[in-house]
């Protein structure tokens, strides 16, 4: 039972990085690529390591995960906050009509 | 091929596809930015990987991966945005 929970929430979460990458692609200026491709991305993150937890269980592999995740939720959105700021910085223009 | 191997296969096509993103990106930021997220579905591969092999010491090699990713992404985009006085 908890295997196949797990295994749900990793199709779930296949299922954002794949529309992250779609998002990826779909865009056509460099700003709103950047925000889907960031926000998506760490969210499927989340779910396919709470997948993982879910299906090793109560132990250590788990309080590993668990380290893993909390690292790059705390750090992801600031890699893309970074990038983000400096295409600004540097005077890329933003896009005026919808991406 | 078992239900973690396709799961391996998927998110390897996906981060060709962000390699892709980053070869095709017009500008040095889309480079930046496919360089990012390849490093975080490295990560993903890994914990995956070690989730198969029941090996936990694999996770620390995800966790480093990571924090490389987070630092290198960082130090790039300082750097092309400040040139070489960071």
């Amino acid at each position: 039972m908890r295997v196949l929970l797990g295994n749900i929430l990793i199709v779930i979460a296949l299922g954002f990085i794949v529309c992250g990458v779609y998002g990826l692609f779909r865009f056509r200026h460099f700003y709103p690529r950047v925000l889907i491709a960031s926000k998506v991305d760490t969210v499927g993150f989340i779910t396919l390591m709470t997948g993982i937890m879910v299906k090793s269980g109560f132990n250590f592999f788990t309080l590993k995960v668990l380290i893993i995740v909390g690292f790059f939720v705390l750090t992801n959105p600031l890699a893309t906050h970074s990038i983000a700021r400096s295409a600004y910085k540097s005077g890329y223009p933003l896009p005026e009509d919808d991406a | 091929m078992s239900f973690e191997e396709v799961v391996l296969w998927i998110l390897a096509i996906l981060g060709g596809a962000s390699t892709l993103r980053a070869i095709l990106g017009p500008t040095a930021w889309d480079r930046i930015l496919g360089f990012n997220l390849l490093s975080s579905k490295m990560v993903m591969i890994i914990v995956i990987f070690a989730l198969l092999l029941k090996k936990s010491y694999l996770l620390d090699i995800a966790l480093i991966y990571a924090l490389f990713g987070f630092v290198g992404t960082v130090m790039i985009a300082r750097f092309v945005e400040k040139g070489d006085r960071l």
